[in-house]
């Protein structure tokens, strides 16, 4: 049997169950055959593909390395760890949970800062203040020291924290953080503010391929089936299904409810007798249903989507590309 | 056998160049190539750390890396002699170390670092000469001398009627390597005014008593509960929360300020052209006082230059040359080949506040520069 396609997945926590939920609904349910200790797993009725469990820093650094086809981690770990990541990496898509900001913060007390300009000028000021350099208590490091050379300030040092972060300013380990925050409650109680440009980075948790990993043949067309149902189930979740039949159902109206309601016609142009089935952005179906009405529909049926399998495959094209 | 044989010839003529720096009066001197990190990241920022080979005693904190350059090794050298605070000159040869995308991460480099020489025109202009004997070395006769001098644009931006602020605004975008010229445009204090919640109490300090306004910020600060949080005191806090307030809305650096500036950073051509212009606009600009120590000693150079027998005509000055060299103070040079463009040959200047940086309790004047071997070794000739 030849070599199978490594997806690398948390193995604990919120992303864990978040991952799981994700590959569940696009049908690929993560079983662990050999009990659940075990730190490898397969996927129901697909085969082909070994599910690795692993720590999100570990996921990336395997990913940088080759050593797994796809993972699922977060952005902020992926251009914090890998370095020139893009060359090394695919982020195939965002998967709209582990939503995080690396943000800039600075004790509440600054009065006097409110921008990365401001940082720049105090840096520099503490320096000739304090003969010495202000520090930054952070874990992302190059994050930390790519943003900072873009915004210019240069009079600062970084100093190395692996937790508790946000406490650093008020133990006097550090004049201010860098550090990741998802409502800015932990920022608060200890008292720091974000700077108002300071958003080092928009985080959320991302699948992402591995470029220098080995890609057979087989191993490329399991990637495809992967992404193919995602990108299924993705589409079915950004519709509704609003279907109708009226007589004075023709290709002009058609025309007109694509333009007003960004809705897609997956089967084409109403038939003969007139039955239509559109695919609707959530937001828009009632607004959809009232026109159609309007237009002489009796009754118009909506409906949730599973799955919407298309010709194309946009996410396994991005991977291609890159590989 | 034939590659080994070049290298032998590449490293023949560099040390032909450093007896020469010998016999000249500069002590050969060789630190170790282990250094400790801290001058470094401190003197450079945080960014060069992705340039630097760190490692770390077993069990220890203290960072070591692989001197990325001669300058800061030598001049700690020279802090810990019994030299240190006398006039003293050491020329060098030896391996770099850094990370590089398209070259090796290690490459020979040859130089020269004089300190504590009171007569600084003199000394700036034998610097040049030295450097221009390096390329003469390798058969380059007539190297590209670009030259600039930092400490007219500081001399300008003192001279300027700004409040602080600006100044050290200007300052360091002069020291950034991006178009300060076309930054002019969008050059705001950013981030310092515009702030809606507090202009009003901005406003009204403004025309207030500065103690009094600076005792009711201090207090009401402390009344918050706050002392000394992230290392800045309530008072630093304080002044620099006030200054805001006396800059008021101007938010653009005024227009006439800009149109100096502007003129300053245009001004190029040789030494004794570019003096000429830059004491017109010191007059014009009712900055003669304020210039004059920077300008004399530019042109007490410019002589010095002439006397060394580099023609002034192939001297090409500008202001705005020299930015992005974070630690020099004066005297900037850089020779490169006319017939290529890019990387320097040979690069230099003068860097009075380093040592200093480096702990030096008094100032000492200090100069130097350094040889790019392996960009040199490309040339056939040979004296």
């Amino acid at each position: 049997m030849s070599a199978p396609l490594v997806l690398a997945v948390p193995a604990k926590g919120r992303l864990q169950e978040n991952a799981e939920a994700f590959f569940a609904r696009s049908g690929l349910s993560l079983i662990k055959p050999r009990g659940a200790r075990d730190y490898r797993g397969a996927v129901a009725g697909l085969d082909g593909i070994e599910v690795a469990y692993l720590s999100a820093s570990e996921i990336t650094t395997q990913l940088a390395q080759g050593a797994v086809h796809l993972g699922i981690t977060g952005e902020d770990l992926v251009r914090e760890q890998i370095p020139d990541a893009d060359n090394r990496v695919v982020l195939i898509d965002g998967l709209g949970f582990g939503f995080a900001n690396v943000v800039v913060a600075v004790p509440q007390a600054w009065i006097d800062v409110r921008t990365m300009a401001d940082i720049d000028d105090v840096a520099t000021a503490f320096r000739h203040h304090h003969d010495r350099k202000m520090r930054v208590a952070t874990k992302y490091i190059n994050l930390t020291r790519d943003f900072f050379a873009r915004q210019g300030v240069v009079d600062y040092r970084i100093v190395e924290s692996s937790g508790a972060t946000e406490g650093a300013p008020a133990a006097g380990t550090a004049e201010m953080i860098v550090d990741i925050t998802t409502t800015g409650t932990t920022l608060a109680a200890n008292a720091l503010k974000i700077v108002d440009d300071g958003i080092v980075l928009r985080s959320q948790a991302n699948l992402v391929a591995a470029r220098t990993a080995t890609w057979t043949a087989e191993q490329r067309e399991t990637a495809r089936v992967i992404l193919d149902r995602i990108t299924a189930q993705q589409r079915a979740r950004s519709f509704r299904e609003v279907r109708a039949r009226f007589a004075a159902c023709d290709a002009r109206l058609v025309a007109a409810v694509r333009e007003r309601f960004s809705v897609e016609t997956p089967f084409g142009e109403p038939t003969s007798s007139g039955m239509l089935t559109l695919h609707c952005p959530p937001a828009q179906v009632y607004a959809l249903t009232t026109f159609l009405r309007e237009n002489g529909a009796e009754a118009v049926a909506v409906a949730d989507l599973d799955y919407v399998f298309s010709k194309d495959n946009p996410l396994y094209a991005k991977l291609e590309a890159k590989l | 056998m034939e590659a080994k044989a070049t290298a032998q010839a590449k490293d023949a003529r560099a040390e032909a160049l450093v007896s020469s720096y010998e016999r000249a009066g500069y002590a050969r001197v060789q630190p170790p190539i282990l250094q400790p990190a801290e001058p470094f990241l401190d003197l450079s920022g945080e960014d060069i750390r992705k340039r630097m080979f760190l490692t770390a005693v077993p069990g220890g904190d203290e960072e070591f890396c692989l001197r990325p350059d001669l300058t800061i090794p030598v001049s700690r050298d020279y802090l810990a002699s019994a030299a240190a605070g006398k006039p003293a000159s050491f020329c060098y040869l030896g391996p770099v170390f850094r990370n590089r995308n398209d070259a090796p991460a290690e490459f020979l480099q040859a130089g020269i670092e004089s300190f504590g020489r009171a007569d600084k025109a003199a000394a700036d202009a034998e610097m040049l000469a030295l450097g221009l004997e390096a390329t003469a070395n390798y058969g380059l006769a007539t190297a590209d001398i670009q030259i600039g001098d930092v400490a007219l644009f500081a001399g300008l931006t003192a001279a300027l009627d700004l409040p602080p602020a600006w100044k050290r605004r200007l300052v360091k975008d002069f020291n950034r390597k991006a178009n300060l010229a076309q930054d002019l445009d969008r050059l705001t204090l950013g981030g310092s005014n515009g702030r809606p919640e507090y202009q009003g109490v901005l406003a009204a300090l403004a025309g207030s008593d500065p103690k009094g306004a600076h005792a009711l910020v201090t207090d009401l600060l402390s009344i918050a509960g706050i002392n000394a949080v992230g290392g800045r005191s309530v008072a630093e806090i304080a002044e620099r929360f006030l200054e805001q307030s006396a800059l008021g809305a101007s938010t653009r650096l005024p227009k006439e300020v800009r149109g100096l500036i502007e003129r300053f950073l245009s001004i190029e051509g040789d030494p004794d052209e570019a003096a000429a212009e830059l004491r017109t606009l010191a007059a014009d600009g009712g900055m003669t006082e304020a210039l004059n120590p920077a300008l004399d000693l530019f042109e007490s150079r410019a002589g010095f230059l002439a006397a060394q027998g580099i023609e002034p005509k192939r001297v090409r000055f500008s202001t705005a040359f020299g930015r992005g060299f974070d630690y020099y103070t004066g005297f900037v040079f850089e020779l490169t080949d006319p017939a290529r463009t890019g990387d320097p040959l040979v690069a230099g200047g003068r860097y009075d506040g380093l040592l200093t940086r480096l702990g030096s309790a008094e100032p000492i004047a200090a100069v130097g520069f350094s040889v790019w071997i392996e960009r040199l070794a490309i040339y056939g000739g040979g004296r």
